[in-house]
């Protein structure tokens, strides 16, 4: 018998430990079939829905965008704002899942024990099956097209993982507060709504940049889904998607920074969510 | 190492903030800082918060195998005691140390979804509590036929009898093997063979060697399954040692706190509509009793108190045994009895009972009321009564001792 001691003590702060949600992978993955099992549940049309919500974003955006962006090309417009639109809304349902789950869960961490940060970390695994599905919309578009992909096309992923870990980092925060204060409820939907226009979805970073002042240039590249979009369209597209390097780059610093402050925060407060609840 | 407690629980507080002039503390972003400002403004009405103690310098050793049972009266700490072991909240001061696998029982079912099925539950409660999917593939068959919900593996579960849902969710955690089990008041679902079927099982855990926490109220079951008590009151520990020592001291010490008038009990629950202030018993000339007498006419009279006019009130009345055992339970819903209107005021109401069918001894009773489906009033262990024993069958005679506890109106008829 092996003999693990725990100790309970008043101490606070516990920390984010790999070894531990390994043990719970099955808890984890569990969770997420749970999710995605009961949306689909007594509906007729099933996974199909999963397809509806992202497609007619593209169509609207897409048909914005073609009348009024400066690339002339509408079919190249429409590529571009499927493929962003498909990041973008992977990063909303992540952060506004992973925001709502920790509340939306309370019902389990305050009967049984085990890391909470396994609720969160299953909302991304449901999210990305439903990312999965869509990128389909994508593939067709392609095909459609003829638009050719070339080798930077192995540089997506890393750009798809990107847009989790910000969605992640961000709503983990929210999530916190979210344990106190369930006034985060009204306040995601409004900085996702916001956040579409200032993020290059319909547009391109450049089209942005061109417009606003330029004392405005750095407050918009830190927006930590400039950088996974643009990465992302340089991966399908290549060309000048990532047109300034530095914006790129203080972009993936802000990702990581929100990534961080996240799971500090989270993990600050972790323990009491019980007495909050 | 056998010699090391497996737990091992040192100077164990929780403290918790009350609010003290009773409006919670604001819960949006808006009227917290709305409440810093006003304090800002004028620091002397600065909201008032107090400490309530749940849990105050609780010390004990538990060894490998023993069974202990953990009781108390509502709101002494029991379930503030086990969250804590069960690392679901943490304590305020104090440590514990735990050598082993803990598995915790706080509630059935946690995590069940209505819309999955009995066989996609299984896996989901399963892994809630900690069981690799190894363990659960091993133990699925047996889980199954424990529950006895074969037919019924995928269907949601929400088709399910509450009787099966209970089945089920207790069947998983039931097959759990972890070193230290804690259990609180679950077998209270389920009836009365399910409950003897979950001790039994809890037994065989502990016959295993293993470690089992078992909080309850019926001491019947705590006597039955821990050799081993610990008495908490007030969030502070009173004794702890040998089950048969420690139950009649609790025994005796709840009979002390019902000595208290019903309209002075602050321990209870309810928001207060309607409130129970007296009770007497008495006989059918209407005199008071100082105890019920076995087959006689019974009237148990309640003097209640209603804030405003109320509607579609609900009273009800538990008995239990010395043991804790519920014996029996009087309703006015289940008599379709119940009382459309009642005017603000003082009232009083009768439970009249033609033949008392309870044999001799102390009885606890809970007084229980809801107005409009909310509850208004809710005391457990209002009060005690005694019985004395009585000529229940006119015949002059009783049957002999440990014949059961109540009589039953009967003849006997050669053909």
């Amino acid at each position: 018998m092996t003999k693990d001691k725990i100790i309970i003590d008043s101490n606070l702060s516990s920390f984010f430990s790999f070894k531990e949600v390994l043990k719970y992978k099955n808890l984890l993955g569990n969770l997420a079939k749970r999710d995605f099992l009961v949306r689909y549940k007594q509906a007729f049309a099933g996974i199909v829905w999963a397809l509806v919500k992202p497609l007619m974003s593209i169509l609207v955006f897409g048909y914005i965008s073609s009348k009024i962006s400066d690339t002339g090309n509408t079919a190249t417009n429409f590529l571009y704002v499927a493929s962003a639109m498909l990041l973008w809304q992977l990063f909303s349902n992540v952060f506004n899942d992973v925001s709502n789950s920790i509340i939306g869960n309370s019902n389990l961490f305050s009967k049984v024990y085990f890391p909470k940060i396994v609720i969160p970390l299953s909302t991304i695994l449901v999210c990305l099956v439903d990312f999965f599905i869509s990128l389909i919309i994508l593939v067709v578009l392609f095909i459609i097209s003829g638009q050719a992909v070339n080798w930077h096309l192995i540089l997506a992923p890393l750009f798809i993982l990107l847009t989790v870990v910000n969605g992640f980092g961000i709503g983990l925060c929210f999530a916190t507060i979210n344990v106190k204060y369930r006034d985060v409820k009204f306040i995601v939907p409004v900085i996702l709504q916001f956040g579409l226009y200032v993020t290059p979805v319909i547009f391109s970073t450049k089209y942005y940049t061109d417009r606003l002042p330029d004392w405005l240039h750095w407050l918009f590249c830190l927006n930590p889904m400039v950088g996974a979009i643009d990465g992302f369209k340089y991966a399908l597209f290549g060309g000048d998607a990532i047109f300034n390097v530095n914006y790129f780059i203080a972009s993936i610093a802000m990702s990581f920074l929100f990534l961080f402050i996240g799971i500090k925060y989270f993990y600050k407060f972790e323990r009491n969510f019980v007495d909050y609840i | 190492m056998s010699n090391e407690p497996i737990i091992k629980v040192e100077g164990l507080s929780k403290m918790y903030l009350l609010n003290k002039s009773g409006i919670p503390k604001s819960d949006t972003l808006y009227g917290n800082i709305r409440n810093s400002l006003q304090n800002f403004k004028n620091i002397a009405k600065k909201q008032e918060t107090s400490d309530f103690w749940a849990l105050q310098n609780v010390t004990f050793d538990i060894n490998q195998g023993d069974r202990v049972g953990i009781i108390g009266r509502n709101g002494a700490g029991k379930s503030t005691l086990l969250k804590i072991l069960s690392r679901i909240t943490p304590p305020t001061k104090g440590r514990v140390e735990i050598s082993g696998r803990l598995a915790s029982l706080l509630e059935v079912g946690t995590g069940f979804h209505g819309d999955l099925s009995g066989r996609e539950n299984i896996y989901l409660n399963g892994s809630i509590l900690g069981m690799s999917k190894h363990e659960i593939d091993r133990k699925f068959d047996e889980i199954v036929a424990f529950a006895e919900v074969e037919q019924f593996l995928d269907t949601p579960v929400k088709r399910y009898s509450s009787g099966m849902y209970v089945r089920l969710a207790f069947a998983v955690a039931a097959h759990l093997e972890p070193e230290i089990l804690i259990v609180d008041e679950v077998l209270a679902v389920g009836d009365a063979a399910f409950q003897k079927k979950c001790i039994g099982k809890m037994k065989d855990v502990s016959n295993g060697g293993r470690t089992i926490l078992f909080v309850s109220h019926s001491m019947a079951s705590i006597q039955n399954l821990c050799d081993k008590c610990l008495y908490l009151k007030n969030g502070e520990m009173v004794t702890y040692g040998k089950t048969d020592d420690v139950i009649p001291v609790y025994l005796r010490a709840s009979q002390e706190v019902q000595l208290l008038k019903l309209y002075d009990r602050t321990d209870r629950t309810g928001n207060g509509k309607l409130k129970f202030t007296s009770f007497n018993l008495k006989n059918n000339k209407n005199e008071n009793l100082v105890s019920a007498q076995c087959g006689d006419f019974l009237n148990f009279e309640l003097e209640v108190n209603a804030v405003s006019n109320l509607s579609n009130v609900i009273i009800s009345l538990g008995i239990d045994d010395s043991m804790g055992q519920r014996v029996t339970h009087f309703s006015n819903e289940v008599t379709n009895q119940v009382f459309e209107k009642m005017e603000n005021g003082n009232h009083l109401i009768d439970i009249n009972i033609p033949k008392f069918p309870l044999k001799s001894g102390e009885y606890t009773f809970t007084l229980f009321c809801t107005v409009n489906g909310d509850i208004a009033d809710w005391i457990q262990e209002a009060g005690t009564f005694t019985v004395e024993s009585g000529d229940f069958y006119r015949s002059g005679k009783l049957p002999p001792e440990g014949q059961g506890s109540i009589f039953i109106e009967h003849s006997f008829i050669l053909k």
